[in-house]
């Protein structure tokens, strides 16, 4: 079990080291000692960021308004997403009718419309949770109702000779087999919605900072200690939504293909094949 | 046979077009009474899976009747078609819990069912763990639950290797011994056909008719002897010579060109699509599996 996890953690950990090599000799060796800022030590992004209790509380402050943010747009993109999703696999006329409109909404730039959000509806929460739906909602429909028509053909038939209704056949056929394409959906949105929260938030300038607008005052000031910290903390939240999710998936969809022998175990899984 | 027993199927003249003009099937009429395993062999695409959904209702047909006695139908697909997220048990409950009998019953019958087809050690797997010839089982097993009074199969064990074949079709003929029930069996394989049945439906090309029907007069149960012994053989090549001059001229030019216009007809037929237009003319030749 132990000799497993090493196998692992063991290269991941490597790649880490390395590149923290790499960062010290940035910092170091190529970055002239008058321009630090530009590339500092990573002991000192700790310190600076991490360590000091102020800063600290300012970056997590911020990393919670912004998690906020992102966690309540995709919880009303994922309602949203499914609900019209199964509309859509239910008529064709429905489809036809709003699944342009899902499209449309992945291709304008949303961002451009950050500015008539502002005027709209302030500089709030809601203007923010409203840019991170939109770029969180197209992968959830496209997917779901990829899903919700994954279901084999020949149990459609068997349901239909069994006069099953629309609703059973929905509750008991299509969703769950929608169920691995709608958790891919939502790991895309999921780090979609941290990107909308951020990046949101940048060009709000305005309202109580998140992450995105630390990530645009910072440098500015020259305070590149705490812009790393502020990316770092980004990335690390963007993890940590993907991981959850991923974990999610491997709860609900484990009789899926895709979850019956991990890429990473070394060994084949010890499930039972008789 | 002094008293017919009740007919359970009867088809009297039926044809199907497709919308697109393909006619599937043409002038269709038979007989299928209780206890009797009437098999259904003919060439790819010849309308074989279409003649099951026209008898399952899932498809009304264009000309002619279609009588069904008994409501409850055992449909065996092609596949297993089991959902890969819920246990065998819960598999085979799946058809008596859509005709909304109560959790007791569901399961009692379920696990009935899987102790019949020698499955009951695997109830609590996901289909994904199982072989194919055993997903095949439990398909069959989730048949039997709803305890059918008519039993339909399209070509149920196409899908795995001879060994396992020959199994399960010992399996099934148990069953059949056991339940006497009525069952239409489609199938590719003309020695499969004789063993299993008691009459075979042989059909021609596309559009599909009924050439003629064998009756296969050993008594039941048949051992797996049966199989090769001479009689058996003898049927089984009387079928094949049927098929056989039901065959196009051969025309050696065109024979790739044929075979492919069979595959694709053939599938249009499993895929129950609107089949690719046929020349009336120029019927493609399909190739006889015996």
């Amino acid at each position: 079990m132990r000799g497993r996890r090493l196998a692992r953690a063991g290269p991941p950990a490597v790649v880490f080291v390395i590149a923290m090599l790499v960062w010290y000799l940035g910092s170091y060796a190529l970055v002239d000692p008058q321009t630090s800022f530009l590339l500092p030590p990573p002991h000192a992004v700790v310190r600076v960021a991490f360590g000091d209790p102020y800063n600290l509380s300012e970056l997590l402050q911020a990393l919670w308004l912004s998690a906020r943010v992102a966690m309540i747009g995709l919880v009303i993109a994922v309602a949203l997403g499914v609900g019209s999703a199964i509309l859509m696999s239910q008529a064709r006329w429905v489809e036809r009718s709003l699944y342009p409109y899902a499209v449309a909404l992945q291709t304008i730039p949303i961002l451009a419309l950050v500015p008539l959000f502002g005027y709209w509806f302030d500089y709030s929460t809601t203007s923010r949770v409203l840019v991170v739906v939109l770029i969180a909602i197209f992968p959830i429909i496209a997917n779901t109702l990829f899903g919700l028509r994954s279901a084999d053909p020949g149990a459609h038939e068997l349901f239909t000779l069994h006069r099953a209704g629309r609703w059973t056949r929905l509750v008991k056929l299509q969703l769950p087999a929608a169920l691995p394409a709608l958790f891919t959906g939502l790991r895309i949105s999921a780090g979609a919605s941290v990107i909308g929260a951020i990046v949101g938030d940048f060009f709000f300038q305005r309202g109580q900072p998140g992450l995105g607008q630390l990530i645009f005052i910072y440098p500015k000031r020259l305070q590149s200690e705490m812009l790393f910290g502020a990316v770092i903390l980004a990335a690390a939240f963007g993890l940590a939504v993907f991981w959850v999710f991923g974990a999610l998936a491997r709860r609900f969809t484990d009789w899926h293909e895709s979850e019956q022998q991990r890429p990473t175990a070394p060994f084949p899984s010890t499930r039972a094949v008789t | 046979m002094n008293e017919q027993p009740t007919p359970m199927l009867s088809l009297d003249d039926v044809g199907l077009r497709y919308p697109n003009g393909t006619q599937a099937l043409d002038g269709v009429s038979f007989t299928l009474r209780d206890g009797e395993f009437v098999s259904v062999v003919g060439p790819s695409g010849c309308g074989k899976s279409t003649l099951l959904r026209l008898a399952a209702g899932l498809l009304a047909p264009t000309d002619g009747a279609v009588g069904r006695d008994g409501d409850r139908i055992g449909f065996v697909f092609q596949d297993p078609t089991l959902l890969p997220w819920r246990s065998v048990r819960r598999n085979v409950e799946l058809v008596a819990e859509l005709s909304g009998l109560g959790r007791v019953e569901r399961i009692t019958r379920a696990v009935e069912a899987l102790r019949r087809v020698g499955l009951a050690d695997v109830a609590g797997q996901r289909p994904g763990t199982l072989s194919v010839g055993m997903r095949m089982r439990v398909s069959l097993a989730r048949a039997l639950s709803v305890r059918p009074d008519l039993y339909l199969f399209d070509e149920p064990f196409g899908a795995v290797d001879e060994i396992t074949r020959a199994d399960l079709g010992e399996q099934l003929q148990t069953l059949f011994v056991a339940d006497r029930f009525a069952a239409l069996f489609v199938t590719h394989s003309v020695a499969e056909a004789v063993y299993l049945s008691g009459r075979v439906l042989v059909m021609s090309r596309r559009p599909g008719r009924i050439l003629a029907e064998v009756t296969v007069p050993a008594p039941y149960p048949r051992s797996p002897e049966m199989r090769f012994a001479p009689e058996s053989t003898e049927l089984a090549a009387r079928i094949s010579a049927i098929l056989a001059a039901d065959r196009p001229e051969p025309d050696r030019s065109g024979e790739f060109r044929q075979t492919a216009e069979a595959v694709e007809a053939d599938e249009a037929d499993d895929a129950m699509e609107e089949a690719p237009p046929v020349p009336p003319v120029q019927q493609p030749g399909a190739e006889v599996t015996t």
